[in-house]
């Protein structure tokens, strides 16, 4: 088991008052990948804002890095190395490549930019181009690229294959797992795209309706496609997690 | 063409203080999504500290004041003026804009015209409310210039603002900070996730938008001199300046701002000129610029950017008004009684306080319904209040069909001013409401070739033969005047309420809410506002004439841009959404009864202003709802406590409440 670098124990949160999740528990060690999934609505996105503190946990505790994760401030957790990719990509049309690498790192590191680049080729070439005229695939591609260039420990992806071409998401959620075994991240991938993620992943947690209705490993849970199916669709017997 | 050279030169000068104030106010536009209209006065304070360093070496402060034996250097002078206004723009930031960031852009609207009252109240009491004379950072001189002797204090001053301006473009282009600045104005979740404290970086603007703007100030003042008002209300030409330059642009910003200097200089060179017409002398600089900027935002305006927040909140609920006559009548009973009380200067103000609720009302349907923010009410009643003196003294109109007449012109002008709604709105439509507003009081109201400054009388009112005018013999405040005027507003009100209540106040709040939706319901989002304008104008022009008939006589001071400010602030004190709202503006509103007893019994009429201001700041940041729905939130919430417990009598209504009648 490695090190745990983000954790949720019986987290609840949500919107004025109404829960959206309800009493998750979640782990994350380092060089590890797992992927949260489920239906639209079920609570994924919900999940990462409140593990970043976006949202103030309505019950539970959120973990970061051995600390309690502070409520609404964000740019704290950020700096220690917990990094989230919002859904929307976190990135500044009005703002060319470049500026968005000088953004990403306190003092400019030549070496660091050009190891992240490295994994995203298609951006060397685009540094003064404004992020809005990049396609969907280059954007997010630099969102990645700009998370890493801080060196995270963490890092969460909030639906990377969004609006992305199936080809660039095969290649891109591969991209991600070397980064973790490589540079020992722990990632965090909320994904619509199930066999993908799965394909990635070392485990994986099935939100429906705000909760984990099923957890296991990656392995364990391709393995029984009936009882993904039935827990992605909300069948009841499975309201029990099960495996891990 | 000398003289033409000579005096584009001189607005140089005027330029360069455009240049500090719309750079300051970009830096803040981009740092927080707030339009800081009181960035002139922010920076005047600075202007003001200074001056008065160098006339008695005293360092004058919101509180207190620290005297130096001899007068500090002018440099050092400058210095220590620049850091007061810094400080400000830090108090400021923490203070005033932080809490709203988040808050509906009309509490941020209000907010900053709330700051700007409270400064211009806080330079009146503690330097003095006239003119005073500043020293020059730049020696006088004169340079030759394409054959010509020009003066070279304007050139200087504009490249010192131009030096100021590039840093302040480096620093948004290649800083670190400045990059997030800009980032986190465009996306401000993604800026925090990336590590980057939006509240900081909006700190460090506030520090750079002041200091650049009191060095504009500071330079500017020497050639003008300082009073309260003129470098607050400088602030509207660099809001113009802003919308042309897109919220964004600090290169257009720069040229937009001397060529509208230059531009005005030579205007006031050509009104000089005998072929000029006589009737257009007095504000076509303001007016001129004007009509330039609505001409550019109309044909050319795509739609200006707005800001990427993190959340955003409604406008304080509207709840539907309905007549109830017992507590409605209760109302008038007590209006009668309080009148029939009080007499003189107290029944003055009584009777003020019932037409500011007019003026109040008139907001209550632009914004509070319609959810458009003008500033430009007080033009609407003083159009109207001018129109009354020339037809009851050239056509001897009779009373009510008068105020109707001329309420139709003022709405016939707020119709007018809707057609920039068409195309903008929030805040950008405050800037252009403000800017009208200011072109109608320097063109129209302070213009004597219009309105002759022998003054404006107005004939008295009389009904069927009755004299129901203000004042007769020794009695300053006639009871059948203050009636006639209840009579009025009663009236008003009912209409109001028949028209908030049916199908015209649902389709305005439609329009508020949303103009798409509400025009994928088939409603007219145009149509709905030249209405709403048109209405709120022609209450407000109501308002306009009962002032002009309270008075006898009309005077421009009735109906500044200033006066016009303060109605908005105590509207949205009140409540800006709601009948109660607006009878609790006219009570505590500039010239209504509280302003009285205040100035009668304790004698602080100059702190009306600054406590207003304050109030208002407070009021916007806490309880966005306003006071009138504060209060009918609280008897909602003690409502719903007394029926939780069945055991307890049945709750008794609170008759007493004045935003129950609406």
């Amino acid at each position: 088991m490695p090190e745990q670098l983000l954790s949720a124990e019986g987290l609840t949160a949500g919107y004025n008052g109404v829960p959206a999740i309800r009493d998750l528990d979640l782990s994350v060690g380092a060089g590890e990948v797992v992927s949260l999934l489920g239906p639209n609505g079920s609570g994924k996105t919900t999940t990462l804002l409140a593990l970043v503190g976006l949202l103030p946990a309505m019950a539970g505790t959120v973990t970061a890095l051995g600390e309690p994760v502070p409520t609404r401030r964000p740019h704290l957790l950020a700096r220690r190395g917990v990094r989230l990719v919002p859904d929307d990509r976190g990135i500044y049309f009005g703002l060319s490549v470049r500026e968005h690498l000088r953004l990403a790192r306190r003092r400019p590191d030549p070496a660091r930019t050009a190891a992240v680049l490295d994994r995203f080729p298609a951006l060397a070439g685009l540094q003064s181009r404004k992020v809005g005229l990049l396609s969907g695939g280059e954007q997010q591609m630099l969102a990645i690229a700009t998370a890493l260039l801080g060196g995270p420990k963490v890092l969460m992806v909030d639906e990377m294959s969004l609006g992305l071409a199936p080809k660039i998401v095969q290649e891109m959620l591969p991209a991600i797992r070397e980064l973790a075994r490589d540079e020992g991240i722990a990632v965090l991938l909320v994904e619509q795209h199930v066999e993908l993620a799965l394909a990635v992943s070392d485990r994986a947690v099935v939100l429906n309706h705000g909760r984990a209705v099923l957890a296991g490993t990656a392995t364990y849970l391709l393995a029984g496609r009936d009882r993904l199916e039935s827990a992605y669709f909300g069948a009841d017997e499975f309201a029990a997690t099960q495996g891990a | 063409m000398d003289t033409y050279l000579q005096f584009i030169v001189l607005g140089l000068g005027l330029g360069a203080v455009y240049i500090g104030l719309t750079t300051g106010l970009v830096l803040v536009y981009r740092a927080t999504g707030i339009i800081n209209f009181a960035q002139g006065a922010m920076a005047m304070w600075g202007a003001y500290v200074f001056a008065q360093l160098r006339i008695d070496g005293t360092l004058v402060l919101p509180i207190g004041r620290i005297t130096f034996g001899a007068k500090p250097v002018i440099l050092v002078a400058a210095l220590i003026g620049v850091l007061m206004s810094v400080l400000l723009g830090i108090v400021a930031h923490y203070l005033v804009f932080r809490p709203v960031r988040h808050a509906p852009v009309l509490a941020q609207v209000v907010v900053s015209v709330a700051l700007m009252l409270t400064l211009q109240a806080l330079v009146v009491i503690r330097f003095g409310p006239n003119s005073i004379v500043v020293d020059s950072l730049v020696p006088a001189g004169t340079v030759t210039l394409f054959g010509v002797e020009v003066s070279s204090r304007e050139l200087i001053m504009t490249a010192v603002m131009i030096a100021l301006a590039a840093l302040v473009w480096a620093y948004l282009r290649f800083t670190r900070a400045g990059v997030a600045t800009r980032a986190a104005s465009e996306n401000e979740r993604g800026a925090m996730l990336m590590g980057f404290a939006p509240d900081r970086l909006a700190g460090v603007a506030m520090v750079l938008a002041s200091a650049v703007g009191t060095v504009g100030v500071l330079l500017g003042s020497s050639l003008t001199g300082l009073n309260p008002a003129n470098y607050t209300l400088l602030v509207v030409p660099a809001l113009a300046v802003l919308l042309v330059a897109r919220m964004e642009s600090i290169g257009v910003v720069v040229a937009a701002s001397l060529v509208l200097g230059a531009f005005q200089s030579v205007v006031n060179l050509l009104v000089s000129k005998p072929w000029w017409p006589q009737w257009a002398q007095s504000g076509v600089d303001q007016v001129i610029p004007f009509v330039v900027v609505m001409v550019i935002l109309f044909l050319f305006g795509r739609r200006l950017p707005s800001r990427g927040t993190l959340q955003t909140v409604r406008l304080p609920d509207v709840h539907v008004p309905r007549i109830r006559p017992v507590p409605a009548l209760v109302l008038v009973a007590a209006a009668v009684a309080v009148l029939a009380l009080t007499q003189d200067t107290y029944r003055f103000g009584v009777t003020y306080s019932i037409i500011l609720m007019l003026v109040a009302l008139s907001y209550v349907i632009v914004t509070g319904y319609l959810g458009q923010i003008s500033l430009a009410q007080t033009s609407f009643a003083g159009a109207a209040g001018f129109t009354l003196s020339k037809v009851t003294t050239n056509w001897d109109m009779p009373f009510p069909l008068a105020i109707l007449f001329c309420s139709l012109v003022a709405a016939l002008l707020g119709m007018i001013v809707a057609l920039p709604a068409f195309r903008i709105r929030g805040a950008q439509l405050a800037i252009v409401t403000i800017a009208a507003a200011l072109a109608i009081e320097r063109f129209v109201f302070n213009n004597y070739a219009l309105t002759p400054p022998s003054g404006n009388p107005i004939a008295n009112p009389s009904l069927f033969g009755l004299n129901v005018g203000v004042r007769e013999g020794s009695d300053l405040s006639r009871m059948a005047f203050s009636l006639t005027v209840l009579v009025v507003a009663v009236l008003v009100v009912l209409a109001f309420v028949r028209l908030a209540s049916g199908t015209t106040g649902r389709m305005f709040l439609a329009v508020r809410a949303n103009e798409r939706a509400a025009a994928s319901v088939g409603i007219d989002v145009r149509t709905a506002k030249v209405i709403g304008f048109g209405l709120s104008a022609f209450v407000a022009g109501m308002a306009g004439c009962l002032i002009g008939y309270s008075a006898g006589q009309l005077s421009a001071e009735s109906f500044t841009v200033f006066v016009g400010l303060q109605i908005l602030a105590v509207a949205y004190l009140g409540g800006i959404t709601s009948f109660g709202g607006a009878v609790i503006a006219g009570i505590i509103g500039p010239l209504g009864i509280i302003y009285v007893v205040l100035h009668e019994v304790f004698d602080m009429g100059d702190y009306y202003a600054l406590i207003s201001g304050i109030a208002l700041i407070a009021t916007a940041i806490l309880n966005p709802v306003g006071i009138a729905g504060e209060t009918r939130r609280q008897i909602a919430w003690l409502r719903g406590k007394l029926r939780a417990r069945p055991a307890d009598p049945p709750p008794v209504p609170d008759r007493k409440v004045l935003s129950d009648v609406s």
